[in-house]
């Protein structure tokens, strides 16, 4: 593993953990201002996390007049995995961006978006289709 | 890690406060996602219950972890170099998964 780390500003870093060497290797820190940019896209990711499981955990309830419950099972479930991926995603993001500033790379896209905006559209269609037939 | 009174970072545009705030806004959305939890207790009954803890820890962790953190990222701004914070990113993440996975094994259940 090459680590051709320098110091950037007068105050040299402390030296780094284990784990970042091994998931963060190589390049140099960031601008720190570009760090703290990232870690707050990555709490914005897991705010939104929190409020698919929440919305998983309370369509059981709220849709038990609306929808047969298999529908409602499999809504909820979907909500509760789109959650965990999403929390799970927003941290491999949030590495690779990391990633990719030490290494003055471009950022990478983020590949959940599209799939987040296609897992909402397909729900509010859902939605949709049973308010129509009921 | 610094101790003291945090040293005056001197960036107009209030990174560590702003980074602060939103460590404020999880810990709250967690709170919120706490009490909507036990609001469904009755529907799912104690297996739920599991979902607070976890959430509610979280949200624990991160009030207890605020000061240092952001006296730390303030006293890194002021000599230019702050380390990513991978622990505290990953602990988050985690929670979020574990919340989801007990998510559907409650509805599977239940």
């Amino acid at each position: 593993m090459t680590n051709s780390e320098q110091p950037r500003g007068p105050a040299a870093p402390s030296p780094r953990g284990r784990l970042a060497e091994r998931l963060l290797p190589g390049g140099e820190e960031p601008d720190p201002r570009f760090t703290l940019a990232n870690e707050r896209t990555f709490l914005a990711w897991i705010r939104t996390s929190l409020a698919l499981l929440a919305g998983g955990i309370a369509i059981e309830a709220f849709t038990s007049g609306l929808f047969i419950e298999p529908v409602r099972k499999g809504l909820a479930i979907i909500l509760l995995l789109m959650g965990m991926m999403l929390s799970g995603g927003a941290a491999v993001r949030w590495l690779r961006v990391e990633r990719s500033m030490r290494n003055k790379a471009p950022l990478p896209l983020p590949f959940f978006v599209p799939l987040l905006a296609g897992a909402g559209a397909l729900a509010a269609a859902v939605v949709l289709v049973f308010i129509l037939m009921r | 890690m610094a101790s003291g009174a945090p040293r005056p970072h001197g960036d107009p545009g209030l990174q560590p406060e702003r980074t602060a705030l939103a460590w404020g806004r999880t810990m709250l959305a967690l709170v919120t996602a706490s009490a909507f939890f036990l609001r469904w207790l009755p529907t799912y009954g104690p297996a739920i219950l599991m979902l607070p803890v976890v959430s509610g820890g979280a949200a624990l962790a991160i009030y207890l972890t605020q000061r240092s953190r952001y006296r730390a990222r303030s006293h890194g701004l002021a000599g230019e170099s702050i380390e990513a914070d991978l622990p505290a990113v990953l602990w988050t993440a985690v929670a979020g998964v574990v919340l989801g996975a007990l998510g559907i094994a409650v509805v599977v259940a239940g």
